[in-house]
């Protein structure tokens, strides 16, 4: 299509200043990180370092011991997220290609389930987990985080087993071959792109979950990031430094994460599947 | 003939070995998402229908009826946040798709940047919300805040404003934050559904004379309500459960004003420790967001069948 330049011109000048405007306030955290304390709090303020330090991470790791809030999200993000994979995968499969009665229901109440609201379930959650002596554990996490992403991976995997041809399940089951290994040798291969990104989703709900994390693992030695991060502030002033050098530890791993599996995350966000 | 009917008994075997080998791999997900989702709603239910006492190690309870409801109603604050956590919703998903659907509808045709611009726009999705609450927390300062500084220089204030410290600019700093980080994802969404529109439809539109405007209504619009119209409901639904956020930023305040839902819930459970009328509160929100869903339901029956067409 043949466009006015005027339009063009617009549509750069748009585009630039939205980006501007996503990265200007993470430019500021990313800068304060690296000033000292008496820069941070000074007005009018400094747009670039003028002593740039690296104290606040030393801080962030030796004074407010940072490094076990990061140990504890890895451990829950990645364990969720396998056994979302593993649970949801054979689920999704399973609706998507099986004789089950009952499929569209199942797809309904799964998407309802999947926007109730967390504090929906943490008072019953938080006395059943008391009872079993589990709260302040990474299964107190790692089970709720497995149940509510769960329904959100196997709609996306679902609409992505939908997708390999059809002939080719009765091709396997003519051949003699069992519903489980057909499904594990010829299906799963075959939707990789689909489980990269229910993974790269779930992996991101939990590693920035927030209620869940604080109200059952509150003790020190438990806490999640976005915890410890909440929690940071002192008792007479915020440590804007030291919680911005923590911060940035805690999302330089995750924009890496992004940019490699940029493809899949747009795609899972526009499967018809949209969650933030 | 026998053939036949051997033909039609393997087909029979082979159906009830797929349903079973389904039922099977069906299981274990829904067993789990039931025993942490179904299953403590409806505990929530018989909670909050009880004086709950935590006791050393562990709770009794005593049926009181509706009374922790009545409570619940009768108290003022449950009414403010919901009245909060309604409008606080409606407005920031309203913005953001308006906003989303403007900028994307400007970028659309932009070529170069592709890859960088979609990076960036992932970056606040995907960054935790305690982290940007803690960023706006120190841009909002009241006193050496970047933003006072800014809108000083520009004159359009002689004062350093705290803007966390009135109800009005607190709400409206809230929002913005959620703004921030919500209309990249919007801008994605749309972006998407522009991209399936095709060119011939546009060729014909212009070889019609139709300006741009009737372009983007008879055209483009209607293309892109499904997609926005579910976006924005997730998103709503989504709000409607919003914690974090408020937590870091604001703490509820100044006063209550930006207590939300999840909060004021989370206050009465875990610091109160009224698990009865906490649960209470938690049931009145399932409710209202049920509420939701429901008047929606159609919509998510359409799109089930939209798959299954696929």
């Amino acid at each position: 299509m043949i466009q006015p330049m005027w339009r063009k011109v617009v549509g750069y000048v748009v585009l630039i200043l939205f980006l501007l405007m996503i990265l200007l306030p993470f430019y500021w955290m990313f800068v304060t990180a690296f000033k000292p304390d008496t820069e941070i709090a000074a007005y009018p303020p400094h747009f670039i370092p003028q002593h740039p330090t690296f104290s606040h991470f030393k801080q962030a790791f030796v004074q407010y011991n940072f490094w076990p809030f990061i140990r504890n999200s890895i451990i829950v993000s990645l364990i969720s997220t396998f056994l979302v994979l593993l649970f949801g995968s054979m689920a999704g499969f399973s609706l998507a290609r099986l004789p089950i009665p009952g499929r569209t229901g199942i797809m309904v109440a799964l998407l309802v389930i999947s926007m109730f609201p967390a504090i929906a379930v943490v008072s019953p959650l938080y006395v059943l987990l008391k009872s079993l002596g589990w709260l302040n554990t990474y299964q107190a996490l790692i089970v709720p985080y497995t149940a509510f992403n769960m329904p959100f991976a196997i709609w996306i995997l679902r609409n992505y087993f939908l997708q390999v041809p059809g002939a080719l399940f009765e091709a396997a089951s003519v051949d003699g071959a069992s519903v489980f290994r057909t499904f594990y040798q010829i299906f799963l291969p075959m939707t990789t792109p689909g489980l990269f990104t229910a993974a790269v989703f779930t992996f991101v709900a939990c590693w920035t979950e927030f209620l869940f994390a604080l109200v059952f693992n509150s003790s020190n030695a438990m806490r999640t990031i976005p915890v410890g991060i909440a929690l940071f502030s002192g008792q007479y002033s915020v440590p804007y430094g030291t919680i911005f050098a923590g911060s940035l530890v805690a999302v330089v791993p995750i924009i890496i994460l992004v940019i490699i599996f940029r493809k899949w995350i747009v795609s899972g966000l526009t499967q018809g599947a949209v969650k933030g | 003939m026998a053939a036949q009917v051997e033909k039609k008994r393997r087909r029979n075997v082979l159906l009830t070995r797929q349903r079973q080998a389904g039922i099977g791999m069906l299981l274990p997900g829904l067993i789990i998402i039931c025993g942490i989702t179904i299953f403590p709603i409806i505990y929530s239910i018989w909670m909050s229908l009880n004086n709950v006492s935590l006791t050393q190690n562990g709770y009794a309870m005593s049926f009181t009826g509706l009374s922790n409801f009545n409570a619940v109603i009768h108290a003022s604050s449950f009414w403010h946040s919901t009245w909060f956590t309604f409008y606080y919703s409606v407005a920031t998903v309203a913005a953001e798709l308006i906003f989303g659907l403007l900028i994307a509808l400007a970028i659309n045709n932009v070529q170069k940047l592709k890859n960088l611009s979609i990076v960036v726009m992932l970056i606040p999705w995907s960054l935790i919300t305690v982290i940007s609450a803690q960023m706006w927390d120190y841009i909002y300062d009241g006193v050496y805040g970047v933003l006072n500084y800014i809108v000083v220089s520009l004159h359009l204030v002689s004062h350093p404003v705290t803007w966390l410290g009135t109800p009005v600019s607190a709400v409206s700093a809230m929002m913005i934050a959620d703004i921030w980080k919500t209309t990249p994802f919007v801008v994605i969404i749309i972006l998407a559904g522009l991209q399936m529109i095709p060119n011939e439809f546009y060729e014909a539109a212009r070889m019609d004379g139709a300006n741009s405007w009737q372009v983007f209504w008879h055209i483009i619009f209607p293309q892109l309500r499904g997609s926005i119209a579910l976006a924005g409901l997730f998103r709503i639904l989504q709000a409607f459960g919003v914690f974090d956020l408020p937590f870091v930023l604001t703490n509820g305040g100044p006063g209550t004003a930006t207590q939300s839902l999840a909060m004021l819930g989370e206050k009465v459970l875990f610091q109160d420790l009224h698990f009865g009328t906490g649960s209470a509160v938690a049931v009145a929100t399932v409710l209202i967001v049920l509420i939701i869903s429901l008047v929606f339901l159609s919509a998510f029956r359409s799109l089930v069948t939209e798959g299954e067409a696929q």
